[in-house]
């Protein structure tokens, strides 16, 4: 279908409107890191199909690389491969959980905070500023400490951790898009505060929130798996990543794998997700600059 | 290897110049045959200027003018050697005495720029390093290009900023440029640029960021320097009311061409290209109420190679300018223009000024009064919280006709864009009463009744941002109706959006399309026919042209009149353009800091005004009538009608 446009001129070439993720997949980092963060994914949640039984699988402890324990066995001759193989999902599934906790607990507070403004706004912002200036490993070890150790626990600190972060950083956006006319044309029209922040605010805060979540995920990956690896996080027998790190390393020397495989697990994961958020932010500050929209 | 010997300034004359070509004339540049690309994502090469031909004089000025997007910047800063990233000249010369510019390395034209060659930029705070004092700036400037330092440097600093008249300049010296206005900012920019004695100074916009008394400032000031030290000045403006009064030739760009060119006061009076004559009937005069005629359509992204660029929004255009592309053609000495009809049309594009019909319906009933259609009583507009209050618009007080058009002028912080804001409810920090039809309106947008809500609609300034640009028009548009129109019932709303769009002279087409696609003339239609979706009785613009280029600003105008005359909508029209208030606007109210000076029919205010500011707001901004009169506006003279 033709274009009509006034007067019948020629139209100019405009931008057109462009997917986010199409743009990002055209960075190379972006296409690096949705390309490795899916093959991640699909190994984290395929790989226990293919990997031998965890629970069958046993052998003498901490040997090296054999023809039935590829990557070797851990300390309790636990085959290294199948446990890394069906460990994978609480160092993703948990930081995801919390970070998107977070950021629904945050962002909240954060959009409510630049919309109304004054004293709400002070309390919120001076409640955040207070959660960032405790070190997040003392956070996590009195709550810990205080409600002993489970996954739920574990994602509810995570989440607190990570909250104010992510407040702070839609509060900003949020600031800044509500000085548009477009919201003052909301507010000439005597729209309602719900209609005002779902119709006009939220929607043109997500970009960069979108790739703030993308790093807070990658540091929640490698928060989560550092608490594992202490002891604070997942608890054994489950074979987390950061927990098998912490169990093994005893055996580096010996059954090299038992640490390094799950330790290259949560590097690739984290960096996968960090160059995605890199490609993001980069694909966004493009984005001020040629005004070009982004769904 | 050449380069080195041309910059001593020696006889030498290269390998570049063609015989037969005489470079021996008193012009300081000569740019010929310039044509600039960009680099294209394809490996091509998209061409945006084409065939540049221009002569810079010592002590005179060429007026470069043309839409946004017509080439004119990339021209005249690729006429001094400078290419934008990704950009290629891709042929021409530009001699600056028998150096070719287009052929020095880029070391060697850095020793130029800043030095022999200066430029200045629309934003002088972008110009300045925020990080280094002023003083910093000129060392930098006097040690590279004129070997000078110590004292002798420090000295010559004083010099300049005494020359630009910069107040306390031996204190301006240890200040960083954010403590600095605007106006002082270009000054020192204007310093920066004279420091080295330039013989080429190229001016892109200086002046358009500056409020108009700033801006006549800066422009006699310019004026006196280019005087004393005869360097040869290119000034690209949008401007051509400004354009006319500070060059002695203008040359007109559209779509990387230089359409035409030719001393000031001949071809504003007589314009050989159509072009030429559709942008000088876009410009208001504050002299008197004129019709004034937008060009629709955008101009063209690059150089059209088999046919004339302008032929789709030209009225003269026939059959082979859609299959012929036009040489320059020289009409009589002097006066030249891209055209094929240039002989056919030659005075049929005279500029006759057409003093203007148009009434709005309240002044058409003039006499037996409509009544106090708005009143706004003793309204102070406060900004700031409780501690910090500041009052931005203190005890005003006027009244306005149905069907009215009530101009506001002002500089920035005078506040008028507070008025409105306050007015509309969505600044409910005032006090006094506005009230509408005898009935005082809530200080709250959201506490006023719906359908008092739906009577006033606001239009902004900038246009891009007044639509959320996660909506397409249609959802936009759709909002208003939704809220404000109980008779279209719900499955009918898109037909009356594009009922509305058809209104605003948008096609259908537009409908799905998102902000970002349309260009700003089409945003602010969109924004438009947003606030008339509500059918207001009041319609309040807060700088709706202001935003945009002086073609596409005529349009808006054309069409606002349109819609509120044939609606009986009341205006209230925010603007700091004098001339464009004059063009709209029955009556007039003149502020500054807060309060109101002098308010009157346009007729009286702007041709016998009373109050000393607002004769110093008229005689301090250039009006093309004045030029086309041959008249000089002194500053605080009240300027003749």
């Amino acid at each position: 279908m033709s274009t009509v446009n006034e007067a019948g001129s020629a139209p100019a070439v405009r931008q057109k409107r462009q997917s986010l993720w199409v743009a990002v997949l055209h960075t190379g980092e972006g296409m690096i890191g949705v390309t490795l963060g899916i093959g991640m994914v699909l190994l984290i949640i395929l790989g226990r199909f293919f990997g031998p039984s965890t629970d069958y699988n046993v052998g003498l402890p901490g040997s090296g690389s054999s023809a039935e324990h590829w990557f070797g066995t851990d300390t309790l001759g636990r085959d290294i491969l199948s446990r890394f193989l069906h460990g994978g999902d609480t160092v993703l599934l948990i930081p995801l959980i919390a970070v998107t906790l977070a950021l629904i607990i945050g962002g909240t507070l954060g959009l409510f905070g630049a919309y109304w403004g004054g004293w709400p706004d002070v309390v919120i912002s001076k409640v955040f500023d207070v959660i960032l200036t405790l070190p997040p490993l003392l956070i996590v070890l009195v709550i810990i400490g205080g409600l002993g150790a489970s996954n739920t626990v574990l994602i509810i600190t995570v989440a607190l951790v990570y909250a104010p972060g992510l407040g702070r950083v839609v509060r900003g956006t949020a600031q800044s898009v509500m000085v548009n006319p477009y919201v003052l044309s909301a507010q000439a029209r005597g729209e309602s505060d719900l209609a005002i922040i779902f119709r006009e605010v939220l929607p043109n805060v997500s970009g960069p929130v979108l790739a703030e979540f993308g790093l807070r995920l990658t540091y929640a990956i490698l928060f989560v798996a550092t608490l594992s690896f202490l002891g604070l996080g997942v608890q054994p027998p489950a074979p987390d990543w950061g927990l098998m790190v912490a169990e093994n390393r005893g055996l580096i020397t010996v059954a090299p794998w038992g640490t390094m495989l799950p330790a290259l697990g949560i590097t690739l994961l984290a960096v996968a997700f960090n160059l995605t958020a890199d490609a993001i932010s980069r694909v966004l500050a493009g984005d001020e600059l040629s005004r070009l929209a982004v769904i | 290897m050449s380069t080195a010997v041309m910059k001593n300034g020696s006889a030498c004359r290269g390998g570049t110049s063609e015989p037969g070509v005489s470079v021996t004339d008193a012009a300081a540049l000569v740019v010929e045959g310039l044509s600039v690309g960009y680099h294209q994502k394809d490996g091509g090469v998209l061409c945006v200027a084409h065939d540049v031909d221009l002569r810079l004089y010592p002590g005179k000025v060429v007026g470069l003018a043309g839409e946004s997007g017509c080439g004119k910047s990339t021209a005249a800063l690729a006429a001094v050697g400078y290419r934008h990233p990704g950009g290629v000249i891709m042929s021409g010369r530009s001699l600056l005495g028998d150096t070719d510019l287009l052929q020095m390395d880029p070391a060697d034209l850095r020793r130029l720029w800043g030095g022999q060659v200066a430029y200045i930029s629309q934003n002088a705070a972008t110009s300045l390093n925020p990080a280094l004092t002023i003083g910093r700036h000129f060392d930098e400037v006097l040690r590279r290009h004129a070997d000078m330092h110590g004292a002798a440097a420090a000295a010559r600093q004083l010099e300049l900023l005494g020359a630009v008249k910069l107040p306390d300049p031996k204190g301006a010296l240890d200040r960083y440029p954010h403590q600095l206005s605007g106006g002082q900012q270009q000054r020192v920019a204007l310093a920066l640029a004279f420091a080295c004695k330039p013989s080429v100074l190229i001016l892109d916009e200086p002046t358009t960021g500056l409020d108009v008394t700033t801006q006549t400032h800066i422009t006699a000031l310019l004026q006196e320097l280019i005087a004393e030290t005869q360097v040869a000045v290119m000034y690209v403006s949008h401007d051509l009311a400004l354009l006319s009064t500070v060059s002695q030739d203008i040359a007109v760009m559209y779509a990387g061409e230089m359409v035409e060119r030719g001393p000031v006061k001949e071809l504003i009076a007589e314009p050989l290209h159509p072009y030429t004559n559709a942008l000088l009937r876009a410009v208001p005069s504050a002299r008197a109420r004129q019709t004034i005629a937008g060009i629709a359509g955008e101009p063209p992204v690059s150089v059209a190679a088999d046919h004339c660029a302008f032929a789709p929004r030209c009225p003269h255009a026939q059959e082979r300018c859609r299959t012929e592309h036009p040489d320059s053609r020289e009409l009589r000495p002097g006066r030249s223009a891209r055209c094929l009809r240039v002989e056919e049309l030659h005075g049929a594009l005279r500029i006759v000024v057409t003093h203007d019909g148009y009434e709005s319906p309240a002044a058409a009933a003039a006499g037996e009064s409509t009544g106090h259609f708005l009143e706004v009583k003793d309204i102070s507009c406060y900004y700031g919280s409780r501690h910090k209050r500041v009052a931005a618009v203190r005890d005003v007080s006027f009244t306005l006709g149905e069907a009215e058009v009530l101009g506001i002028v002002g500089l920035s912080g005078s506040g008028k864009s507070t008025l409105l804001r306050s007015i509309v409810g969505i600044l409910p920090d005032y006090t006094g009463t506005v009230s509408l039809r005898g009935q005082e309106l809530a200080r709250n947008a959201r506490k006023r009744p719906r359908a008092l809500r739906r009577q006033v609609q606001i239009v902004f300034q900038d246009p891009a941002s007044s639509l959320n640009p996660r909506h397409t028009v249609e959802q936009i548009i759709a909002r208003a109706v939704h809220l404000f129109r109980e008779d279209v019932a719900r499955g009918k709303t898109s037909e009356a959006v594009a009922e509305l769009l058809e209104g605003v002279k948008l096609s259908r087409s537009f409908l799905g399309r998102y902000p970002s696609e349309l260009s700003g003339g089409q945003q602010q239609r969109v924004a438009i026919a947003r606030a008339f979706a509500a059918r207001p009785s009041l319609l309040l613009c807060d700088e709706v042209t202001s935003a945009l280029d002086v073609s596409v600003a005529a349009t808006i105008i054309e069409l606002l009149r349109d819609l509120t005359s044939s609606s009986a909508t009341a205006v209230l029209f925010v603007s700091h353009d004098l001339a464009v208030v004059r063009t709209i606007a029955d009556r007039a109210i003149v502020m500054r800091d807060g309060l109101i000076c002098e308010q009157g029919s346009t007729e009286q205010l702007f041709c016998a005004p009373e109050h000393p500011y607002t004769v110093e707001l008229l005689s301090s901004i250039p009006d093309i009538a004045d030029v086309r009169a041959g008249r000089t506006v002194e500053a605080g003279v009240a300027p003749v009608c």
